[in-house]
């Protein structure tokens, strides 16, 4: 069994920053990620509030130093099975998933993908608004830069395996486990959108509403469209709503919580979009504006003077007209109940998020009954530890976060667990303390 | 790994121009920089590409020096202070000396300011990469220096931050000095009798810090003190510290007597002014160190206190010390403070029922907890109103900044949980109450919407009113109340509203506490609001970009407990980076002394800030000696010196005209 001093799980940001605090504190680390690249969520990104760095522009250098750090090792396509105590330590069973390439051989050169004649719209990397096709690179900045092949969408005709110039591609891989021994885990599986099944904003059918993900993907540089048009015809928009809280603070589809991200990343699309399209009209439909972090409520005041419409109401249900243009019905204020109707021809719903993986029958650290996030045993003074001991939480796997916050919960999950790794928190946690000392001044 | 002795190689340089995924070459023609650059001889490859610091990006320019034996890269991109370092790795890693690269920015520098004037921008940043080949190709492979780290943190605060941030170092193995500026551990939130979200006691969750502190045998608390002077830098810092004596220096019988005899009675900070207490005095019963202390600055030194304890224990003319320590690393926990109102801001000063919300925190505590009616200034209390977003959210025009500061457009992000929490607790005690909750937005982000929605159910009644409108609070003493407050209701349709109330309370914001002393003394950046400065918010959000400041808690922006935790945690971590590893690489960016130029006239001296030069005999004379790693390589001492003597490393004069020629090539003096 292969010995590492920590697993890390996912390799989003939070899990990238903790792998690469414990890898430059000396400590062997595997990263688990269960897609073809690591980058997580932040790699698909356009801009990042509050300072509109390009989301690229901070990820890929962290992916880079993530794959190039001698005490980080990184295996993708992999998710853990199976987490165990073992002693001291724990056994870890790793799923492998099969690439069906040899990564050794591919140079990321795009032949395959250009070869495949299986065209598919995925919730990958363009949350489905570009094509892929059943074998080839994830994206431009993927981290690996190897082809990967999709054998749910695969038809196995071998066109890609005549193209490859360096024979990569294997179609007698095939999934498998591997052991592994590990003296500490981090779970940074991070979150997904809630899911669009409000019926009332049309249960994910109408073309030209879309996700606040599939509107970060369609401002960013490497955006799918190649500008801001909307999915439905290729127009170009001229009034587009954003709708606050579209899956959150909803016990109806049982998000109660708020997301904590989404006004913020609405106003951010909303400021990118009057630059994009300066004679549109952006308007976001609210009930709280919530932009209580560092730099954030300046934010909200910047939009304001570029003319973002704020209007306060909760949004009771979308209607598609013909045209595909789309009516919002807004109950304005809440004591006498008016309802007005707008027509906008682009709906961003701002979704909340969610927890992405649940690690019920993988190991065995409880989840919080009402979120389903992982959930914190001490939420106060020590905000990383999870029910089993040793196991630690970073990111929005423990609970929604911006991407600040997910960086530095990655650091703090790291210090807990190189706190574990050299005895000191064990000892903490079975109260092997020395005699109080007094302090006299 | 082996350098080639690229020094009395010909120059061979490869620029890399990058596009930032549009960020650059949606303004600057890149292909016609590229080209334009690839005619310089000394140029042997210039292209351009989407993300130069990705992977593929990294992997052309290790390929391309290998290929074409490049010995000297240049990367036109975004700030250095992103990626510099990034490709000054992949140069190393190549086998080159670091320092034969050159980092040019035309993204901040160029696409951003002149999105307007893409042709002109596309020419800058062509002559901003001629200049840089001029320095590089004129560049000595410098060697960065190495210093012992100081195996030992200093954490300045002992709140929860600050006790974090040295149970997290010294279970590290790291050795740590925790100096509280107060004569009491634990900070706010042990003013706190009930934090959100969990409802446990703020002294409890405290006081389980402090006796795990106090348990480590790693960590040494010193309360009474302060930082005073600092000098040195990341790795090595001396820090004086000045030590006021508590002036109570053993557990004698009779304290409590003197604290009860002790003739000075003063406002009580820890109650918000709410009760007095005496010049010696403890916050609380179970305050740590558990010893009364003396408050100096109103004690009159009379001695009735003495009488208490048979003048024992006490000593009211006690010596102040001051004492030098080394540390390595220093975190910032030094907190917050709440913001105080204006005289007369929403009728605060006008009327004692007019509070903060700290100070409802405090009455509450300190309410008999028998009583069923709310009783205060022998008031009842039957209806309140809370008043959100005060000292926060401040908009130019509406609100009035303090005298010689600038507005807190900043939002205090855990009041609304707070007031919302404390208007629960209340519904709770007192069933019969009223309770108006006048707000801007409510903001109980994250898994706190639960505050807000048990607010709703206990019937607290809402009103919105607009961001530029401030809520009219007027002493009206009639049979609805002793306040009514007018303002607009967004909620009804923009009504205007008169809400009643017996106690008004002001939801007030964070500000950090006031530390301008220790912001000079280790020259710390800080931003909006005087809330120290992160080194970068995504890539160092627990760092100051003062290397070896550590940023923990409130003193960086307003957080919860829990945020400060984490923070604290993290910003822990990053200083064990340094701690645990026996030396650093100093920057080579410093300056150096010619001493067969230097005359000893000593203007560099005083010219330097970081007392990094020395006069001393050498050479047979009085020379100046610069201390590498003091130095912090400004440049400062290079213009005074009249014999031309000092050369800053990397950046000599020779570099830098060359640099300005290159930029200038072509153009005509007018
Ligand atoms: C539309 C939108 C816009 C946003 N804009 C901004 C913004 O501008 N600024 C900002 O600060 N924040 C923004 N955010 C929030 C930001 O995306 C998150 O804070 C951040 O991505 C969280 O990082 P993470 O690492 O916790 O999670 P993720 O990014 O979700 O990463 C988790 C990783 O774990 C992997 N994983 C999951 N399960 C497993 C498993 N079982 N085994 C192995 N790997 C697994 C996933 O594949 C993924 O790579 C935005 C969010 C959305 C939805
Ligand atoms: S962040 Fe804003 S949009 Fe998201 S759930 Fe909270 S209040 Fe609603
Ligand atoms: S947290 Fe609420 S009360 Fe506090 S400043 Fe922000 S919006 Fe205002």
């Amino acid at each position: 069994m292969e010995k590492f001093d920590a697993v890390i799980v996912g390799g989003g940001i939070a899990g990238m920053q903790a792998a690469l605090d414990l890898g430059d504190q000396g400590y062997k680390v595997l990263l688990l990620e269960k897609q073809a690249s690591i980058g997580g969520t932040m790699i698909q990104l356009s801009k990042v509030f509050p300072t509109l760095d390009c989301a690229s522009c901070i990820t890929t250098p962290k992916m880079s130093a993530v794959s190039s750090h001698e005490n980080i090792t990184l295996w993708t396509l992999a998710e853990p099975k199976k987490i165990e105590p073992n002693g001291d330590r724990f056994k870890v069973t790793v799923f492998q998933k099969a690439r069906y390439v040899n990564e050794k051989d591919c140079t990321g050169c795009g032949e395959c993908e250009q070869a495949c004649p299986v065209i598919i719209y995925d919730d990958g990397y363009d949350e489905s608004l570009g094509p892929t096709k059943a074998v080839g690179v994830p994206f431009a900045t993927a981290m690996p830069q190897k082809a990967v092949l999709h054998d749910d969408y695969c038809i196995f005709c071998g066109k890609c395996a005549r193209a490859c110039p360096t024979d990569a591609i294997d179609f007698t891989q095939r999934d498998k486990e591997i052991e592994v021994d590990a003296g500490t885990v981090i779970l940074a599986t991070g979150f997904l959108q809630t899911p669009t099944i409000k019926e009332e904003y049309g249960g994910g059918r109408f073309k030209n509403v879309i996700t606040g993900k599939q509107m970060d993907r369609i401002l960013a540089p490497t955006s799918p469209f190649g500008g801001v048009y909307r999915p439905g015809d290729g127009k170009i928009p001229d009034s587009i709503a954003f709708v606050q809280c579209a899956g959150s603070r909803d016990k109806s589809i049982g998000v109660p919580y708020c997301s904590a991200v989404c006004c913020m990343y609405a106003i951010k699309q909303a400021t990118l979009l009057s630059a994009a399209l300066p004679l549109a009209d952006i308007t976001i439909y609210y009930m709280d504006i919530r932009t209580f972090g560092k730099g954030h409520e300046e934010f909200y005041e910047q939009a304001k003077a570029m003319g973002v419409n704020f209007v306060r109401g909760k949004v009771a249900k979308i209607k598609e007209k013909e045209d595909g243009n789309l009516i919002v019905r807004v109950e304005t204020f809440g004591e006498d109940g008016r309802i007005e109707e707008f027509e906008h021809d682009l709906v961003v719903l701002s979704l909340g998020l969610v927890p992405q993986w649940y690690p019920k029958g993988i190991v065995n650290v409880d989840i919080d009954e009402t979120t389903k996030f992982i959930k914190l045993i001490k939420p106060m003074t020590d905000p990383t530890l999870t029910s089993m001991p040793g196991i630690f939480v970073a990111g929005t796997a423990g609970g929604p976060k911006d991407i600040v916050e997910s960086i530095i919960s990655g650091s703090a999950a790291a210090m807990k667990a190189a706190e574990w790794l050299n005895g000191k928190l064990r000892d903490a946690f079975f109260a092997k303390e020395l005699d109080v000392k007094q302090v006299t001044n | 790994m082996s350098q080639r002795t690229q020094e009395n190689e010909e120059p061979r340089v490869g620029v890399f121009v990058c596009h930032c995924g549009g960020n650059i070459s949606d303004v600057v023609d890149v292909e016609k920089v590229a080209k334009t650059i690839s005619k310089d001889p000394r140029v042997k490859y210039a292209t351009h590409f989407m993300f130069m610091c990705s992977d593929p990006g990294q992997n052309m320019v290790a390929e391309k020096i290998k290929e074409l034996k490049l010995n000297r890269v240049i990367v036109a991109a975004c700030s250095p202070k992103l990626h510099e370092l990034t490709f000054r790795k992949v140069v190393a890693k190549s086998g080159l000396n670091p320092y034969f690269y050159e980092h040019v920015n035309i993204r901040e520098q160029d696409s951003w300011v002149h999105s307007h004037e893409p042709e002109k921008a596309t020419e800058k940043a062509i002559r901003l990469i001629e200049g840089a080949i001029e320095r590089l190709t004129r560049q000595n492979p410098l060697k960065p220096g190495k210093k012992k780290t100081v195996p030992h943190a200093l954490v300045i605060g002992g709140g929860v931050a600050g006790l974090t941030a040295a149970l997290e170092l010294a279970r590290r193995d790291i050795p740590v000095t925790l100096v509280e500026k107060s004569p009491f551990l634990g900070g706010r939130v042990t003013q706190i009798d009930n934090i959100y979200p969990t409802g446990e006691d703020g002294k409890d969750l405290v006081d389980d810090l402090i006796q795990k502190v106090l348990k480590n045998d790693l960590i040494t608390v010193r309360t009474n003190t302060e930082v005073v002077d600092a000098s040195g830098s990341i790795g090595d810092y001396q820090v004086t510290l000045k030590i006021t004596p508590r002036g109570v220096e053993e557990d004698v019988e009779g304290l409590d007597k003197a604290i009860e005899i002790c003739p000075i009675s003063v406002d009580n900070e820890f109650d918000y002014g709410t009760t007095k207490r005496k010049a010696i005095y403890k916050p609380y019963p179970k305050a740590v160190p558990n010893l009364p202390a003396i408050d100096w600055n109103t004690c009159t030194r009379c001695g009735e206190c003495l009488k208490a304890t048979n003048n024992k224990g006490i000593n009211l003319n006690p010596e102040f010390k001051e004492d030098t320590i080394r540390v390595g690393a220093v975190v910032m926990a030094t907190g917050f403070k709440p913001y105080e109102p204006l005289p007369g801001e929403y009728g605060y000063g006008e009327d004692p029922n007019v509070i903060t919300l700290p100070q409802l925190i405090r009455i509450m505590e300190n309410m008999d907890p028998n009583s069923k009616e709310f009783i205060y200034n022998g008031r009842k209390i039957k209806k309140i109103a809370f008043i959100h977003c005060v000292g926060s959210r401040q908009i130019e025009g509406v609100h009035t900044p303090k005298e010689g500061k600038e507005l807190n457009t900043y939002c205090s992000r855990v009041c609304c949980s707070t007031t919302l929490w404390a208007a629960n607790r209340l519904k709770k005690r007192f069933p019969d109450i009223h309770m108006f909750d006048l707000y801007r937005d409510i903001r109980t982000y994250q898994f706190y919407e639960d505050i807000y929605e048990e607010a709703s159910r206990n019937n607290v009644v809402f009103v919105k009113f607009p961001d530029e409108e401030i809520p009219q609070v007027k002493i009206v003493k009639d049979d609805k109340g002793l306040f009514r407050i007018e303002t607009t209701d967004i909620l009804l349709r923009g009504k205007t509203v008169a809400v009643p109330a017996d106690l008004v309370v002001l939801a007030v914001g964070i500000e950090p506490n006031p530390i301008r002393d220790l912001i000079e003394i280790f020259s710390i950046p800080y931003g909006s609001g005087g809330f120290l400065l992160e080194g970068h918010p995504k890539l160092r959000p627990v760092e100051s970009s003062m290397e070896g400041i550590f940023l923990a808690g409130t003193a960086q922006a307003p957080m919860s407990i829990q945020e400060t935790i984490i923070a604290a945690t993290a910003a822990a971590g990053k200083a064990a980076t340094i701690l645990t590893k026996p030396e650093i690489e100093l920057s080579p960016f410093v300056a150096s002394v010619n001493l067969d130029k230097c005359e000893g006239t000593g203007r560099c001296v005083q010219e330097c800030e970081y007392n990094a030069i020395e006069l001393k005999e050498a050479n047979g004379g009085k020379k100046a000696v610069i201390d590498p790693s003091l130095c912090a390589g400004c440049g400062a001492c290079v213009p005074v010196c009249p014999n031309r003597a000092i050369t800053l490393e990397g950046y000599d004069i020779d570099q830098i005209l060359a640099q300005v020629e290159g930029m200038l090539k072509g153009v005509k003096a007018e």
